[in-house]
């Protein structure tokens, strides 16, 4: 038996095979990033216990993580905020873990994106489902798991082959993605979900900034717009108003009790989206009546001459760019009001 | 800790590098191994650890004692007493919350208004495995069929070994304890083949189970329509590769890095799914627990040794048992029960309508083999019977109008790995790989082996658990 020739020829060959994948990879634009997974998230969750009351904590969905840049934010206040923002989820399981099974009392910034915001409290509707996933990693966490992520983030910093992502991105390259873009037909007759690639890159902070693809490139961007279309005509659930503010108001009243600052942001967006969120999702009878029985502080994009001509290029998530502006603008905003104090001047 | 995850991966490397070095002696080595064991458990979830040292100290006491002691009644107390220990451990914490519910209803039924809130209990990784290794010593033991473990540090080390803790194959004590008398060391071959046989299970278990078939699987067992036969069929197809792979690919990766240490651990599987006939798919599949059910269950129940009726009820006893090992379910229960059932009807056929094997008839048996066994794991996948029995109605197109959820691609590829796996079955179910891979031009084997290895790169994966870790 020759093992130890097949052994050295099998390692050769998967080298320069490893390699060639690498090479052809980038050579068709994928460069190495980090995947917003379940495990970046909770070592971002288990800072919180370290916390004071001058720190800061960003929750709510995508546009959270997309609009508020944590180098702006420390710039303005000399305060590096946590992000704890959740792509597709609604911040509600988030905010009830941070003021039920912490003892925080600093400030929490809650973005609300109304569809994602008011659209549920059923635990297996998936924006429910999803936080409360992350939520729960962070408690059941192993340490075999912790030590895994701690491996894999060299490896995703420096390798693009290595691609596999929680959110499934239509451009990841594992051979699981890669075989679920094939198909034949339509068997189902269901309309296919267009593709969904992957439109921002993230650091081990979660700072998240769109890519550069995105902002510049308005078939990317239509890409995307076509699947916020497929997402939002494909729901066929009214949204849950009264259950969501309820449920939200409850755990800002016991958060502010106990000396939190809460502060609610409405971030931009635009074309299409905008159009919807203002015919179904209307500030009047939904942002209002949140603000008003949560007493926390709240900041409406629209309220604000430098916001009002912000474009997002998909529609709902700012350009880094804008980003940059949008986050040093409303912490400026927010400075003025004595809502967010400056450490640097105080 | 996972095979398949980046961890295991150092893990092993240090172990082995500790292993092969020469600042150890064997009994230094053996600690080694003790301590990577703990280690290697404890990851996961380090208190349970505790209840491997009870299972150790009680099961070793309890070998000493019977060892020495002549009264029949005491040594009866001292088995019983591991039996206790070790069965106490699954009762409670896999076995607890079913226990209650069954509790309930029944109560309930009986005009008592009871109502109990499920535990919150964890259930040990691997719990299943270990308990029935360590009391298969104290019943060897019972029976004088074996001598006692020389140290401590051999029981403690043939109760935790590593690489077969969590999902076996159970070993029995007199295959494992007498190899950690004498110092071991991998020759070349054994530590290439060890490597080789780890690459085999792994490509399995990320390429194989988690790439190819899983999604499909989990797909139409999670689904709550009515499904479309083929849509059922395929379902029941993938979940059949993937229990295969998943298992298979872990005893696989189990034995590999036993060998990289010296250490042989026993086949746990043989070609199954080419089986002609149920009871020799109980001997290729998970050998290590039929066997124990057959030496530990079917054989004290009576076997076949008290007449037909007596061999068919300890048949089924074993199957049912067998099949709630597995969880605490009673879809498990129906799993075991149609397993029982098949090997009565097989013994049956055998008494009555007896036909020769041959080459020509005998793939069309493999074929109605695995297809009944297909049936089988619709029981075991599915939580609940009424899924199950969905299933089954769409499988056997008791319904008509069913819902299809598969892409023509997906069935496609399920249809082709499973085929595949079949007739690979069929091909090696008389050989082994090792038989097969000694034939083979080592440039061929080498470029077999960098395919694998490059598709379990790319494939990454996300460190999906083993499907018996839960067992």
């Amino acid at each position: 038996m020759h093992l130890k020739q097949s052994l050295i020829i099998a390692i050769s060959i998967s080298i320069i095979a490893i390699g060639f994948w690498e090479f052809y990879w980038r050579s068709q634009g994928k460069i190495p990033d980090l995947d917003d997974n379940k495990d970046l998230w909770a070592l971002q969750r288990a800072k919180v216990d370290n916390l004071s009351d001058k720190d800061v904590i960003l929750m709510g969905s995508s546009r959270v993580l997309f609009d508020f840049q944590l180098n702006e934010w420390e710039a303005e206040t000399g305060v590096r905020p946590l992000q704890l923002a959740s792509a597709g989820t609604s911040p509600l399981p988030i905010f009830h873990d941070i003021v039920n099974n912490t003892n925080f009392n600093g400030t929490v910034l809650v973005g609300v994106t109304p569809g994602l915001f008011f659209s549920t409290t059923f635990p297996e509707a998936g924006p429910w489902k999803r936080a409360q996933n992350r939520v729960n990693h962070f408690k059941d966490r192993t340490y075999a798991q912790r030590f895994n992520h701690w491996l894999s983030m060299p490896l995703q910093e420096n390798l693009a082959l290595v691609s596999t992502s929680e959110e499934g991105w239509s451009d990841d390259i594992d051979l699981k993605s890669l075989l679920n873009n094939l198909s034949i037909g339509n068997r189902t007759g269901e309309p296919p979900m267009p593709p969904f690639y992957a439109f921002q890159y993230i650091d081990e902070d979660r700072n998240n900034i769109m890519s550069e693809k995105t902002a510049t490139d308005t078939s990317f961007a239509n890409s995307v717009k076509e699947v916020w279309k497929f997402f939002i005509l494909g729901n066929k659930n009214p949204p849950e108003r009264e259950a969501t503010t309820n449920f939200f108001v409850a755990d800002a009243k016991k958060f502010m009790d106990r000396g939190g600052n809460l502060i609610l942001v409405r971030c931009p967006s635009s074309g299409w989206i905008k159009g919807g969120e203002d015919k179904f999702l209307s500030r009047e009878e939904f942002w209002e009546p949140l603000v008003k029985s949560s007493k926390a502080h709240a900041y409406h994009f629209e309220d604000f001459n430098q916001f009002k001509n912000l474009e997002c290029p998909e529609w709902s998530h700012l350009s880094a760019t804008d980003a940059r502006v949008f986050t040093t603008e409303i912490v400026k905003i927010m400075i003025a009001d004595g809502v967010l104090i400056n450490p640097k001047t105080n | 800790m996972l095979f398949n995850s980046l961890s295991f991966v150092v893990f092993l490397v240090i172990v082995l590098a500790l292993y092969y070095s020469k600042i150890f002696n064997w009994t230094n080595k053996k600690r080694m191994l003790l301590l990577a064991s703990y280690v290697f458990y404890g990851l996961w979830n380090p208190p349970l650890v505790i209840l491997l040292w009870i299972s150790t100290i009680v099961d070793w006491t309890a070998g000493n004692k019977l060892a020495v002691e002549e009264n029949q009644r005491k040594r009866k107390m001292w088995l019983l007493l591991s039996m206790f220990v070790n069965l106490g451990f699954l009762a409670f914490f896999k076995y607890g919350n079913f226990l209650l519910e069954n509790f309930t209803v029944i109560a309930n039924s009986a005009g008592f208004e009871y109502e109990a809130l499920p535990m919150d209990i964890i259930l040990p990784m691997g719990i299943s495995f270990y308990t029935f290794q360590t009391m298969s010593y104290t019943i060897d033991m019972y029976k004088r069929k074996i001598k006692p473990a020389r140290t401590f540090l051999d029981f403690a080390l043939y109760v935790t070994f590593f690489p077969q803790l969590v999902a076996g194959p159970i070993v029995r004590a007199k295959d494992l304890i007498t190899q950690f008398y004498e110092e071991k060391r991998a020759t070349a071959n054994q530590f290439f083949w060890g490597i080789f046989l780890l690459t085999i299970g792994l490509f399995q278990k990320v390429v194989m189970a988690d790439t190819l078939l899983a999604d499909t699987s989990d797909t139409v067992f999670g689904s709550d329509k009515l499904l479309h036969g083929m849509d059922a069929w395929i379902g029941t197809l993938a979940f059949s590769g993937q229990i295969f792979f998943d298992f298979a690919g872990y005893s696989t990766c189990a034995i590999g890095i036993a060998l990289m240490l010296g250490i042989i651990l026993p086949d746990n599987f043989k070609y199954p799914y080419a089986s002609l006939g149920f009871s020799d798919f109980w001997n290729r599949w998970h050998i290590s627990l039929s066997s124990w059910l057959k030496d530990y269950l079917y054989i004290p129940l009576g076997g076949n040794r008290h007449g037909i009726t007596r061999m068919y009820a300890a048949l089924m006893i074993t199957m049912l048992l067998g099949g709630l090992w597995h969880g605490a379910a009673w879809t498990f229960m129906v799993w075991g029960g149609l397993h029982g059932t098949y090997l009565i009807l097989e013994k049956l056929q055998k008494q009555y309508l007896p036909f020769k094997i041959t080459k020509w008839n005998g793939i069309f048996l493999a074929f109605i083999t695995f297809s009944c066994i297909n049936i089988t794991w619709v029981f075991f996948r599915a939580r609940e019977f009424d899924t199950a029995w969905n299933m089954i109605k769409s499988m056997f197109y008791m319904q008509i109008e069913g819902e299809k959820i598969l892409g023509s691609f997906e069935i496609l590829k399920v249809c082709v790995v499973i085929g595949l796996l079949f007739i690979c079955h069929w091909l090696m179910k008389n050989t082994s790989m090792k038989a097969v891979s000694l034939k083979t031009n080592p440039v061929l084997l080498g470029v077999v082996w960098a395919i694998m290895l490059f598709l379990i790169i790319i494939s990454q994966g996300s460190g999906e658990q083993f499907i018996y870790f839960q067992f």
